[in-house]
C-alpha cells in the first residue's frame, strides 16, 4: 500500500454476473482530494467498478477498503458488514439518471437522509440543505418537485443531496450522459467547483475535457481491466498503449 | 313488443325495497374491498417471500382463484365449506368470503406491480445515502406504490359492485336478488331488471369515469 494511505481502495476486484466477467482484478486507489476520472469505451466495466465502490455490488473476488478497513468482500462476514454500515453514508454517489425521489420536494429529498440516518434535528438539516441548494444555485427551487426541474437542475439537486451527508468521497456515474450539452455545462461547473474545494471524487465520465483539465488522475479501462493510468493530463498528451490511443482518436475526430 | 304497456308504477311501488337492496350491495362491496385489500397484501407478501414454500402457496392461491369462475367459487364456498368444516355459513358471509378471495388474488397483482413500478434507482439512491432497507421501503417505495395502486383499487370497487349481484344465486338480499323477488310477484321483469341495470350503470359509470380521469392525472406527473 502506498503512502499516504488511500481514502478508498479497490483491491483486486473481479466481478462476474453469471458467466459474464465484467471486471478482472481491478485495483484502484483514491487518495484524499484526488479527482480520479475513469474513462473508456462503454461496456468496459467502469460503472460496475463504481457500483462496487458504492457498495451496490458485491465483488466476486477482491475487496473494497476504506481508510484501511475492509468494507466489501465476497460473502462478507459480520465485521465487514458492520464496517460497511458505519461508512455507508460517507461514500456519496451521483447517478446517471439522477434518481431523485419524485414524491418529495427538493428540500425533502435533501433532508431525508440527514434526518433518518444521521438523526439530525429537522431545522439543522434544513439549514444545511438550504446552504447546499444555494451552492448549486437552486435555492429558489427548494419547494419544487423533481418533475418540475430540468435534467441539469435535477442533477444539481442530486449532487446537493449527496453532499448533505457530508461524504468523504463522491462517486459520479456518468453524471452528465443523460443531459443535453447546454445542461451538461451547469452540472460540470458544479463538479469543477467541488474539485476546487478539495472534494475527493471518482468520476466515471465521457467528458474528456473534464478529465483532462480537472482530474488529478485519469484511469483508462477496457474490457474489464485498467489498461492505463496517468496523472493529470499526461494520459491525453501521451497515451502509452495502443488501445488508449485508439480510444482517444475517436474524440480527436469529433 | 310495440303494444307493450309499461307499468313503471310496479317498480316505484317497491322503490324502498329495491333501494334497501342497493344499500346491501354497497355495504357488501365496501366490506369485501377492505377484506380483499388485506387478503391481497397477504398473497402479495407470500408471492414475494424469501421462502419457496410460502411463495408456492401464494402463487397457487392466485392461480387457482384467477382461473376458476367466480360463480363456481361462490357456490363452492357456500355449499362445500360447510360440508368440509361442519359449520353452517350464512349466505351473506359466504358471498363476502368468496368475493374477497377472488378480488384479493387480483389486488395482490396490483400491489406487486405498484411496488415494481418504483425504479430500482430510487432504492439505490436511498441505499447509498445510508437508509436501511426498511426505511427505504417505507419512505421511498411505499408512498410511490400506494399512489400507483389507488386507481386500480378503486376499479376493483366498481367490479365488486357488479360481482356482488352474484349473491342473488345464493339468495343474499342485495338489489339483484330483490329484483328477482319483485319480478316474481309483479310479473314485470322488463321494468324491474331495466331499472336495476340503470341503477348499476349510474353508480358504476361515474366511478369508472372518475378513475380514468384520476389515472390520466397520475400519468401526467
Amino acid at each position: 500500500m502506498s503512502n499516504p494511505s488511500p481514502l478508498i481502495l479497490a483491491d483486486g476486484i473481479t466481478k462476474r454476473f453469471g458467466a459474464n466477467q465484467v471486471l478482472t482484478r481491478v485495483s484502484l486507489e483514491v487518495l484524499e482530494r484526488d479527482v480520479v476520472c475513469v474513462v473508456g469505451p462503454s461496456g468496459s466495466g467502469k460503472t460496475t467498478l463504481l457500483r462496487c465502490l458504492a457498495l451496490l455490488e458485491e465483488p466476486s473476488e477482491g475487496r473494497v477498503v476504506m481508510e484501511g478497513v475492509p468494507i466489501s468482500t465476497p460473502s462478507p462476514d459480520k465485521q465487514v458488514k458492520a464496517a460497511a454500515r458505519d461508512v455507508r453514508s460517507e461514500i456519496g454517489m451521483v447517478f446517471q439518471h439522477f434518481n431523485l425521489w419524485p414524491h418529495m420536494s427538493v428540500l425533502q429529498n435533501l433532508i431525508e437522509a440527514p434526518i433518518r440516518v444521521k438523526k439530525l434535528p429537522r431545522d439543522k438539516a434544513v439549514a444545511i440543505a438550504e446552504s447546499l441548494l444555494k451552492k448549486v444555485d437552486l435555492l429558489e427551487k427548494r419547494d419544487a418537485y423533481p418533475a418540475r426541474l430540468s435534467g441539469g437542475q435535477q442533477q444539481r439537486v442530486a449532487i446537493a443531496r449527496a453532499l448533505a451527508m457530508s461524504p468523504k468521497v463522491l462517486l459520479f456515474d456518468e453524471a452528465t450522459s443523460a443531459l443535453d450539452p447546454e445542461l451538461r455545462r451547469e452540472v460540470l461547473a458544479v463538479m469543477r467547483q467541488l474539485a476546487r474545494e478539495g472534494m475527493t471524487m471518482l468520476v466515471v465520465t465521457h467528458e474528456m475535457g473534464f478529465a483532462r483539465h480537472v482530474g488529478t488522475r485519469t484511469v483508462f479501462m477496457d474490457r474489464g481491466e485498467i489498461v492505463e493510468a496517468a496523472p493529470g493530463s499526461a494520459f491525453f498528451d501521451a497515451p502509452q498503449t495502443e488501445r488508449a490511443q485508439r480510444f482517444l482518436q475517436q474524440f480527436a475526430d469529433e | 313488443m310495440f303494444k307493450y304497456q309499461f307499468r313503471w308504477d310496479t317498480v316505484w311501488g317497491s322503490f324502498d325495497f329495491l333501494m334497501g337492496g342497493l344499500q346491501m350491495t354497497l355495504i357488501i362491496s365496501a366490506i369485501t374491498l377492505v377484506l380483499a385489500m388485506i387478503g391481497g397484501l397477504i398473497i402479495a407478501l407470500l408471492d414475494m417471500s424469501r421462502f419457496r414454500a410460502l411463495r408456492w402457496i401464494g402463487i397457487s392461491i392466485g392461480e387457482v382463484v384467477r382461473n376458476t369462475p367466480i360463480l363456481v367459487q361462490l357456490l363452492w364456498v357456500y355449499y362445500v365449506l360447510p360440508i368440509v368444516f361442519g359449520v353452517r355459513i350464512e349466505a351473506l358471509v359466504a358471498l363476502i368470503i368468496g368475493l374477497a378471495l377472488y378480488q384479493a388474488s387480483f389486488i395482490s397483482e396490483v400491489y406487486r406491480s405498484g411496488i415494481q413500478s418504483v425504479p430500482k434507482g430510487h432504492r439505490e439512491a436511498a441505499q447509498v445515502l445510508g437508509l436501511t432497507p426498511l426505511q427505504s421501503f417505507n419512505r421511498i417505495v411505499l408512498p410511490q406504490a400506494i399512489r400507483m395502486t389507488l386507481p386500480p383499487l378503486a376499479s376493483n370497487f366498481v367490479q365488486l359492485i357488479k360481482f356482488s349481484s352474484l349473491g342473488a344465486v345464493i339468495s343474499v338480499s342485495e338489489i339483484t336478488r330483490r329484483g328477482m323477488e319483485l319480478s316474481a310477484t309483479n310479473f314485470r321483469p322488463l321494468e324491474t331488471f331495466t331499472f336495476i341495470a340503470v341503477v348499476y350503470f349510474f353508480i358504476c359509470w361515474p366511478l369508472a369515469m372518475a378513475i380514468r380521469f384520476w389515472e390520466r392525472r397520475l400519468q401526467a406527473r
